[in-house]
């Protein structure tokens, strides 16, 4: 773990080449616009270097800087204008429309090759940008990431039981997404 | 589905994340093994993480890396 004692541009340096593709990554699957990405990635390392007196090294470098792309993006999100709900908006509480969701019947068992096709890579990301903002985030950083519950809501600055929510309502409205992609798959 | 089994789908999340009381879990367990609604919904988050795990990331394209080097420098 990089400690706070390091020099901040050195951090910092080492820190793009080290995550700077997962942070694009994350930025690009927020703002679903490569020009927005750029630029929520950009912010993040000025902002670190300009606040680097408010990183004390109790989070691993990572998770700093990852919810500093999450706090651009956000910002470049509302700029925008056209997505809702906005992350403060959304149902921290599971609901009868979650529950309606997880009654989807289930996919026809995909053999690797069908579940590690191109087809189904692009239906995935296609479906991702259907889920919400908030979700999204929820999703990348737990899923694709593979980053801990604890993590994802440091990232967040939520509760792990909230992080939960987002998750699972995203499994949930992925699942159902997907299963017209998986309609008639050879099991 | 039964309402039970909303209950379940709900704690699908919190069993995977391991923040269940073992009770809980042999319990869920038990009602996935014998349930092919629940079952199924437990198996299509696997492939759904399984798939993610395995999707190629995008790479952060050389121009945006040559303006944070600017910006840092």
């Amino acid at each position: 773990m990089a400690g706070a004692s390091e020099e901040p541009r050195a951090l910092l340096y080492r820190a793009l080449d080290e995550h700077g593709d997962r942070l694009y990554a994350f930025a690009l699957r927020m703002t679903r616009d490569p020009d927005l990405a750029a630029d929520a990635v950009q912010e993040a390392f000025t902002t670190a270097l300009r606040k680097f007196d408010t990183f004390r090294g109790e989070s691993n470098v990572a998770t700093w800087l990852h919810r500093i792309v999450y706090s651009k993006a956000v910002d470049l999100i509302r700029q925008r204008g056209k997505e809702t709900p906005l992350p403060e908006d959304e149902e921290a509480i599971l609901g009868p429309e979650d529950d309606r969701l997880a009654r989807t019947p289930a996919w026809a068992r995909p053999p690797d090759e069908i579940l590690q096709g191109r087809q189904t890579r692009e239906a995935l990301e296609a479906a991702m940008k259907q889920l919400t903002p908030l979700q999204r985030a929820v999703f990348t950083l737990r899923e694709v990431d593979g980053m801990s519950t604890e993590e994802v809501a440091s990232v967040l600055g939520m509760e792990p039981g909230t992080v939960r929510v987002h998750l699972h309502r995203g499994r949930l409205r992925l699942r159902a997404l997907l299963s017209e992609h998986f309609k008639g798959v050879p099991s | 589905m039964t309402c039970d089994c909303d209950d379940l789908g709900r704690r699908l999340t919190q069993l995977r994340d391991g923040c269940l009381e073992e009770s809980d879990c042999a319990a869920i367990e038990k009602h996935l093994a014998e349930c092919p609604s629940c079952g199924g919904l437990q198996r299509d988050f696997e492939d759904l993480a399984r798939l993610c795990r395995e999707s190629e990331r995008p790479r952060m394209p050389p121009a945006v890396r040559r303006r944070i080097e600017e910006a840092l420098k």
